[in-house]
């Protein structure tokens, strides 16, 4: 039997800062952070380029090919903005889910680096996604998927007691050793200290913990041909057929192969031009005509009928970002860290507040974009072409967040102690 | 074999107004690097002062020094010549010239006689008051002339040029066989103002300047003693093209935040009384220093000192203080109408008319500990790769390319 095709698409839409100002700071009524009309261009502008050609595709697909499936993972900050710029991008979606073949991953709601920095804000914002997603959508997704795949031993175990029963990563060579991407893998056994096992079971979604876990490898040569490599005239393979696409996904044989990108890559990565679409269209009557099936995620894990699994060994931390593969987009350099820190830091102090409006613009301030921003991996020389961002800079990105930072903890910090640092000094007595 | 270049400049330090003799230094050093023989002609006034340069660089006797009598000095507007020309004993402005035009003729006439025994391969001339000795000078010797932009009349007049110096600028350009502009800033400016063809322009930016000499002046005391008394700085020509006037405005909105901040500004000019004054008018008088003209050593001082160096030009071909500045571990922010922000990755960029976000990036900077800490450190990267030996490099392959055509 060939290998099922499973595919993954990443749904994401940060909160991009306004250009704030110092002057402001502890001064406004509200916290109005964001760049309302920036935010709305960009959704708009994505929307049409992208969501709603795109699941206009894969509403026909899904209509014509009963063997195709796919799953998408959309952040809450995503479907925050469906609410506020486009409704009709949501309700497509929704016609998506009632096809009955589409699943919706788990993810922390803010898109946030709370796997890494603290356990219970994690298990809170994913807990908050997974209700959301069941309001919109009336399922409850099994599988999670962490902010831009960042994956690792402890986060695969934590993840486990949260309850679900299949995390997604990416299949790095160097973990891989030489193995296939295609088969379902398990993270090694061992127990957290005993404490977090605890905080997990108090704030886990889930009733109950999993046995175990599978991990789902993103197969990134496959993946990547078609996010990033599709339309570039210099790669040996374009310009890439479906027929030549689907002889590589038979090729490796295994479980599964796993195609995990962003959905941006149809339409806005790779412009409608370039024949993506089409590219896309023609993919499942291939398949059909070959007798290949596609599998969600979880069906994918359902389908694993073997009593083990590989064991994929990730003793430190990985991701999908950059060449990297690590997290070095979002901690390289000493105002990513200071930044993390401080936002982190705040975080007693706005939750103690009780105040759903500050706990709710503090968890947007997480969203790991705004990190990825300050990044400077590739910023010599001033060399704007490799800088993705809203942005002037990676410092304009810091500026704008730091001063949101500052106005935050401005909120929340006890009154008496702001005053102790402006109090005035005692003048010295003349002798 | 190696090349030689008949090279006509206007200052060399140590006596130079602007970045344009430093410019001009580094890249005949430079050249002198990479194997050219370079004969420079230099319009120094014959009238007494220090004739003498003393050169630190060892291998500096490649260059034939040819000196020709002139009252000329860089940064010259016409108006500003005739108030020169007038403090000059009579006897002598006749001789030199009574007008810029003529001194500019007397130049001319001069350089081109006393250079036409050399046999040069290339004649390479810097800025406008010597494009047509060059021009002169390459028809005589039938060689191709390098024509090397550093300042436009367009950006020391903020776009109200002298007629007659743009006049004679185009020409220049028009007449070279190829043009070096110190950004692609300056280039944007030659072919939107100028008319000229993008083609024939090459961009060289200008390097480094000195190998740090010495101990780095920032030490991890200054640190400290920065986030105690913040300094933040402005080095330059006190002249409309700097911004002097934009610092001031950036400075009194600083002060309002924060009245702890010092402002130092140093450099010398004829806006200097004026500045003053408007310091006081914006009750700028306790917190800002008017350093006058420093020397180099100076200026390393004050660049180390300083939480932050801010460079408001409102048109800058370059901005050679910027890279000074980095190297001396401050952190900057730049007009974005400048040539050194193409360059410098790791500082903020502002359009010089926005006084109140440069005031932000300034009070950010001092705010954030992290910040300044991670442009001090990653900044001066930039210095490596910028070396007047490699953009000497970029200057010989134009030669060898216009000698093969």
């Amino acid at each position: 039997m060939p290998p099922r095709i499973c595919l993954y698409f990443q749904v994401h839409q940060p909160y991009r800062l306004r250009d704030l100002r110092i002057t402001e700071i502890g001064k406004g009524k509200t916290m109005n952070y964001f760049d309302h009309d920036k935010n709305h261009a960009v959704f708009r502008k994505v929307a049409e380029k992208c969501y709603l050609p795109a699941n206009r595709l894969m509403l026909s697909l899904l209509e014509q090919y009963p063997d195709f499936s796919v799953a998408y993972s959309l952040s809450g900050v995503f479907l925050d903005q469906c609410e506020e710029y486009g409704k009709d991008v949501l309700e497509s979606f929704q016609r998506l889910a009632q096809t009955g073949r589409v699943e919706f991953l788990a993810e922390t709601y803010y898109h946030s680096l709370s796997s890494i920095q603290d356990t219970q804000e994690f298990c809170e914002q994913t807990t908050l996604h997974i209700r959301k997603i069941e309001d919109l959508f009336g399922m409850t997704p099994t599988v999670f998927r962490n902010t831009e795949l960042i994956y690792s031993n402890e986060l695969a175990q934590t993840v486990r007691l949260m309850g679900f029963k299949g995390i997604l990563a990416e299949g790095t060579d160097h973990l891989l050793q030489g193995r296939s991407a295609n088969l379902p893998y398990t993270p090694p056994q061992f127990r957290l200290p005993h404490a977090k096992e605890m905080l997990i079971a108090r704030h886990r979604p889930f009733s109950k913990r999993s046995d175990d876990i599978a991990v789902l490898l993103k197969n990134y040569r496959l993946s990547d041909d078609v996010a990033f490599r599709f339309s570039d005239k210099s790669w040996v393979g374009f310009p890439l057929r479906a027929e030549t696409f689907t002889d590589w996904l038979l090729g490796g044989g295994g479980h599964s192969v796993n195609l995990f990108m962003d959905y941006e890559t149809f339409g806005e990565h790779q412009w409608e031009d370039t024949g993506i679409f089409e590219f896309l269209r023609t993919l499942p009557r291939i398949w059909q005509e070959r007798g290949i099936t596609c599998a969600t995620p979880s069906q994918v894990i359902d389908a694993w009928e073997h009593t083990e699994a590989p064991v994929y060994d990730a003793h430190t931390v990985i991701s999908w970002a950059d060449t990297e593969r690590d997290l070095s987009a979002w901690q390289g350099n000493q105002i990513q860290m200071s930044a993390l820190r401080a936002i982190h830091d705040l975080g007693p102090l706005v939750k103690a507040t009780g105040n759903a409006d500050l706990i709710r613009t503090w968890r947007k301030l997480q969203t790991s974009d705004h990190f990825y921003y300050m990044c400077t991996k590739y910023w010599n020389d001033g060399d704007v072409h490799k800088y993705f961002s809203p942005y002037d800079s990676p410092y304009e990105a810091y500026r704008r967040y730091s001063h949101a930072l500052c106005d935050l903890k401005s909120r929340v910090e006890p009154k008496h102690k702001q005053r102790t640092t402006h109090s005035k000094r005692h003048p010295k007595a003349k002798s | 074999m190696s090349l030689h270049t008949l090279m006509f400049g206007w200052e060399y330090p140590p006596r130079h107004l602007g970045g344009l003799g430093v410019a001009c230094q580094g890249l005949v050093r430079g050249l002198i690097n990479q194997n050219v023989k370079i004969t420079l002609v230099l319009p120094f006034a014959a009238d007494g002062s220090p004739d003498e340069i003393d050169i630190l660089c060892p291998q500096e006797h490649h260059i034939q020094k040819i000196r020709v009598a002139s009252l000329l000095l860089p940064y010259d507007s016409a108006d500003l010549y005739a108030q020169r020309i007038q403090s000059v004993p009579h006897e002598t402005a006749q001789i030199y010239g009574a007008d810029l035009g003529h001194a500019v003729h007397v130049f001319t006439e001069t350089s081109v006689e006393v250079t036409k025994h050399l046999q040069p391969d290339i004649v390479h001339a810097h800025d406008w008051m010597t494009y047509e000795a060059g021009l002169r000078s390459a028809r005589h010797h039938d060689k191709p002339l390098v024509a090397h932009i550093h300042a436009t009349e367009l950006d020391r007049t903020h776009f109200h040029p002298n007629e007659w110096i743009y006049g004679r600028e185009r020409w220049g350009f028009e007449q070279a066989d190829h043009i070096i502009a110190v950004s692609n800033y300056t280039k944007n400016i030659l072919v939107q103002h100028y008319g000229i063809s993008a083609d024939k322009i090459s961009v060289v930016h200008n390097g480094s300047g000195e190998p740090q000499q010495g101990e780095p002046m920032r030490q991890p005391e200054t640190t400290l003693a920065r986030k105690k008394h913040p300094m933040v700085l402005f080095l330059g020509r006190l002249a409309i093209q700097k911004g002097p006037l934009h610092f001031l405005e950036m400075a009194s909105m600083v002060h309002k935040h924060d009245p702890n901040v010092q402002f130092v500004v140093a450099g010398d000019g004829h806006m200097l009384p004026s500045l003053v004054n408007q310091a006081a008018r914006l009750g700028l008088q306790d917190c800002t220093v008017f350093a006058g003209k420093v020397t180099s050593d100076e200026a390393r001082k004050l660049y180390a000192q300083a939480s932050c160096f801010v460079m408001p030009s409102l048109s800058e071909p370059f901005g050679l203080v910027a890279l000074e500045a980095i190297a001396q571990g401050a952190p900057v922010i730049l007009s974005k109408q400048s040539g050194a922000s193409e360059v410098i990755g790791h500082a903020f960029k502002v359009d010089f008319w926005d006084t109140e976000k440069m005031a932000d990036c300034v009070l950010t900077i001092l705010r954030e500990t992290p910040l300044a800490s991670q442009l001090t450190a990653e900044a001066p990267r930039v210095l490596q790769r910028l070396t007047w030996e490699n953009q000497a490099g970029k200057v010989v392959s134009i030669y060898n390319n216009l000698l093969r055509s």
